[in-house]
C-alpha cells in the first residue's frame, strides 16, 4: 500500500510529473510531507492541498469493517479459525488451538521439545478437517537442520494409527510437508518474501519456522555497533511479512525461539538509539557462569519481537521426564500451565493438576535452566 | 484589512507574483478587483477571482474572530472551560479501582496513552474500552461508538464478544436491582449485536496506511457523529523498523499526535494511543527522561 504510485491514486498526470521531479513518486513519499512542503512542491493553495491529501489518503487507507461483520465472517467458517493441537486441555484454554491468522511463538531452552512440537503440528495440519486438521500442505523452514522425516512418520503412525493404516497414506502426508533448509538471515527473509505464491499454488495451510533465533543470533552480535538496529530491522520486517501472510490466507504461523539470560547488573549497550537497549538480555556469555542468581531467563530476540508475536507458549523442564508448557501470552487465554512428556506419538499431556497462579507468575519470570540437563 | 499578504493561504507561485508586483496588504488586493489584478500580475481572470475569494474568506474569518464571534474560535474563559469539563462524561470501565485512579474513568477530549511490556494487557484494555464507551447513559456511560485502528493485528473478535456479553449481563443485573424504566428501555438496544456493529475497525499494516487513516479521520467522524472513542492499538509498532531517518519519524509522530488532538477537540471524543514499553530495568538505566522521544508518554484524550 505504501509503495502505491501516485498515478494510481488518481492524481492528474501533470501533477504526478511535477511531483516526480521532486522525487515524490509513491503515496508514502506524499504523505510524509508537511502541508507547507506540499504547497511548495505542488504550487497549490492550502485548501487545495488539503483536498489532495484526502484524495491520496483515500487511495491508501484500509477498508472499514465493523466488529460485527468480522464476527459474522468468522462464524460462517468456524472450523478454520484454529488448528487443534490434539492436546485437549491446551486447546480448551486457547479456545480451540493454535489460532489462524496470527503468529504463535514457541520458546524454550534447548532440548525441551520445540522441534518435536513443530513436527507434530505438521502432521496435524495435513489431516482432513473432519479429524481436526486443516487439510493442507505445510511449509517448514528449517534453519538448524533438526527436522527428521523418520520422526514425522513415527509420530503420524503412533498418534493416528487408525488413519495412517497404510504406507500410501503416510507417503501422501509426507508429500504435503515442504521442507526448506535456510542457513542465513538473508535467505530466510528471501524465502519468507517468496512464500505468497507458494501458498497459493501448493494450498499451504501452515507455516513453521524453526528456529528464528538460531539464525539471527548467529549473524548479529548485539555488542557490536549497529548490529542491534539491523537485527531489529530484520526481525520487524520478517514479522510484518509473516503477519500479512497469516492474515491474508487465514493460516497459522508457528515460530520457535530460544532462551537467553539477562543479567540484572545491566550491561549498558552502546547501541544505536533506535530502540535503546531493545534487548537487554543479550549477554548469553553469562549462562553457566557464577552470576546466575542475579539474572533471569527470558525469551530471546528482544522486546520488539515480543510485541510482534500474538501468542507465546513457553516450554521448560520440570522433573525429568516431565516438562512444562506455559501459555505466557495470548489474547484469549489466561496464564496456564500443563505438564507433558515426549513420547513416540509426539507430545502427550500429563494429567497433573495445573499450577496455582502465583507459582505460575514466578515461574514465568525466572525460567531457571536446570543444572541437570 | 492591514493583514500582510504573506500570511494568506494562497499558492506559493501566486504569492510570489503578488509580492513581486508590489502588493503588500489585503486592502490593496481587494481594492484592485479581479480584472485589474489579472492585468497587473499576468494571470487569468478566473484565477484572480479565485484568489480574491480566498482572501475575502480569510478576512471574514478574521473579522468574525476579532468581533468575538463563536464557532471556530478556540477562545473562552477558564470558568467556561471548567463548566465544560465538569459536564463531560467519562468512559467508565465498571472496574471501580481503575475508574477511581483515572478520576472517574477515561476522560473525553483528551488523549490517554497506555504503555506496557508485551503481553501485559494493553490490547485487552483497549477492547474493553471499545465496549464500555457504548454503555447507555442511564448506567453512567457515554452511549457512544468506537473507532479501532489496529496496527499489530492483535484484535480478536471472540474476545470482544466475551467482553461485550459480560458487559450486557452486568447492565442487566443493575437494571434488575434498580427496576427503573429508563434502564430497562436502554437495555433493549444495548445488545451484543449493536455493540459489535458500532465498533469500526481499521487494519493498518504500515505507517503510510496509519497516516492516511488519521488524515481521513475527521471526515469519518463527521459522518459517524456518535463516535466517542478512537483507539490506536500500537502507535509505535509501524515506526519501530525500517526507519533510517529518525527526524522524519519524530516529525510524523508529532504530526499524528497533533491530528489526534484536533480530532479530539473538534469531535468530542477520547483517543487512545498504545505504545510498546521498555521493561523497568531499562527506564532506570536511562539518564533522566532522555529516552527515545517516541516512547515519551503522550496523553491524548479527545472530548
Amino acid at each position: 500500500m505504501a509503495a502505491k504510485k501516485l498515478r494510481r491514486a488518481r492524481l492528474s498526470q501533470e501533477l504526478c510529473e511535477r511531483l516526480s521531479r521532486h522525487q515524490i513518486i509513491t503515496c508514502q513519499d506524499f504523505l510524509c510531507l508537511s502541508l507547507l512542503e506540499l504547497m511548495k512542491v505542488t504550487g497549490q493553495s492550502y485548501h487545495d492541498v488539503q483536498k489532495l491529501l484526502c484524495k491520496v489518503s483515500r487511495a491508501c487507507a484500509p477498508k472499514m469493517q465493523t466488529a460485527y461483520e468480522m464476527k459474522l465472517r468468522k462464524s460462517v467458517n468456524p472450523s478454520s479459525a484454529f488448528l487443534s493441537t490434539t492436546l485437549h486441555s491446551l486447546d480448551k484454554v486457547l479456545h480451540g488451538g493454535v489460532p489462524c491468522g496470527s503468529l504463535t511463538e514457541i520458546t524454550s531452552p534447548p532440548g525441551c521439545g520445540k522441534t518435536q512440537f513443530c513436527i507434530m503440528v505438521s502432521v496435524l495440519a495435513t489431516l482432513p478437517v473432519s479429524m481436526g486438521g486443516l487439510d493442507g500442505a505445510v511449509i517448514y523452514i528449517d534453519t538448524e537442520s533438526a527436522f527428521s522425516a523418520e520422526r514425522l512418520i513415527e509420530i503420524a503412525g503412533n498418534r493416528f494409527p487408525t488413519y495412517f493404516d497404510s504406507d500410501e497414506k503416510l507417503y501422501c502426508m509426507t508429500r504435503s510437508v515442504h521442507l526448506y533448509r535456510e542457513l542465513t538471515c538473508d535467505s530466510v527473509l528471501k524465502r519468507i518474501m517468496s512464500l505468497e505464491e507458494e501458498i497459493i499454488s501448493k494450498k499451504v495451510k501452515l507455516i513453521i519456522i524453526d528456529s528464528v533465533a538460531s539464525v539471527v543470533r548467529k549473524e548479529f552480535d548485539t555488542q557490536l555497533q549497529g548490529n542491534l538496529a539491523e537485527r531489529s530491522n530484520f526481525l520487524a520486517r520478517g514479522a510484518s511479512v509473516l503477519k500479512y501472510l497469516a492474515e491474508e490466507f487465514s493460516i497459522p504461523v508457528i515460530l520457535t525461539n530460544q532462551i537467553t539470560t539477562s543479567l540484572s547488573n545491566g550491561l549498558v549497550i552502546q547501541a544505536d538509539l533506535v530502540s535503546p537497549a531493545d534487548d537487554l538480555s543479550l549477554s548469553e556469555g553469562a549462562s553457566g557462569s557464577g552470576k546466575r542468581e542475579s539474572g533471569c531467563v527470558t525469551a530471546a530476540l528482544g522486546n520488539t519481537w515480543s510485541h510482534s508475536v500474538n501468542t507465546r507458549l513457553i516450554l521448560q523442564y520440570h522433573d525429568l521426564p516431565t516438562r512444562q508448557l506455559l501459555v505466557a501470552k495470548s489474547p484469549v487465554a489466561p496464564f496456564s500451565a500443563f505438564f507433558y512428556t515426549i513420547e513416540k506419538s509426539g507430545l502427550v499431556l500429563q494429567a497433573l493438576l495445573p499450577l496455582q497462579l502465583s507459582g505460575l507468575v514466578s515461574s514465568l519470570q525466572s525460567l531457571q535452566p536446570s543444572n541437570t540437563e | 484589512m492591514q493583514r500582510d499578504l504573506g500570511s494568506l493561504p494562497l499558492a506559493p507561485a501566486l504569492r510570489a507574483r503578488l509580492v513581486a508586483a508590489g502588493f503588500q496588504t489585503v486592502q490593496e488586493l481587494l481594492e484592485t478587483g479581479p480584472c485589474g489584478l489579472s492585468k497587473e500580475i499576468g494571470i487569468s481572470k478566473e484565477e484572480a477571482l479565485e484568489a480574491l475569494q480566498v482572501v475575502r474568506q480569510e478576512c471574514h474569518g478574521d473579522a468574525a474572530r476579532t468581533a468575538g464571534g463563536s464557532g471556530a474560535t478556540r477562545k473562552c474563559t477558564a470558568l467556561e472551560l471548567l463548566e465544560e469539563e465538569q459536564a463531560q462524561g467519562f468512559i467508565i470501565t465498571f472496574c471501580s479501582a481503575l475508574d477511581n485512579i483515572l478520576g472517574g474513568g477515561v476522560q473525553l477530549t483528551k488523549i490517554t496513552e497506555i504503555c506496557g511490556a508485551p503481553g501485559v494487557g494493553k490490547t485487552q484494555l483497549c477492547m474493553q474500552l471499545a465496549v464500555d464507551v457504548q454503555i447507555p447513559e442511564c448506567f453512567g456511560g457515554v452511549a457512544g461508538e468506537a473507532v479501532f485502528i489496529d496496527t499489530e493485528g492483535s484484535f480478536m473478535v471472540d474476545r470482544v464478544v466475551d467482553i461485550a456479553t459480560a458487559c450486557v449481563q452486568h447492565c442487566q443485573l443493575i437494571a434488575e436491582a434498580h427496576q427503573e424504566e429508563d434502564n430497562l428501555k436502554a437495555l433493549e438496544t444495548f445488545s451484543l449485536e449493536s455493540i459489535l456493529s458500532h465498533i469500526y475497525y481499521f487494519r493498518c499494516r504500515d505507517y503510510t496506511e496509519l497516516l492516511a487513516q488519521v488524515y481521513l479521520l475527521p471526515d469519518f467522524l463527521s459522518e459517524h457523529s456518535k463516535v466517542r472513542l478512537v483507539v490506536v492499538d500500537g502507535i509505535a509498532f509501524p515506526f519501530r523498523h525500517d526507519f533510517e531517518d529518525l527526524s522524519l519519524r519524530t516529525r510524523l509522530l508529532n504530526g499524528l499526535a497533533q491530528q489526534l488532538i484536533i480530532v479530539a477537540n473538534d469531535h468530542k471524543s477520547a483517543s487512545h494511543g498504545f505504545r510498546d514499553v521498555q521493561p523497568p530495568a531499562v527506564t532506570q538505566n536511562a539518564e533522566g527522561t532522555e529516552m527515545n522521544p517516541r516512547k515519551r508518554p503522550r496523553r491524548e484524550e479527545e472530548k
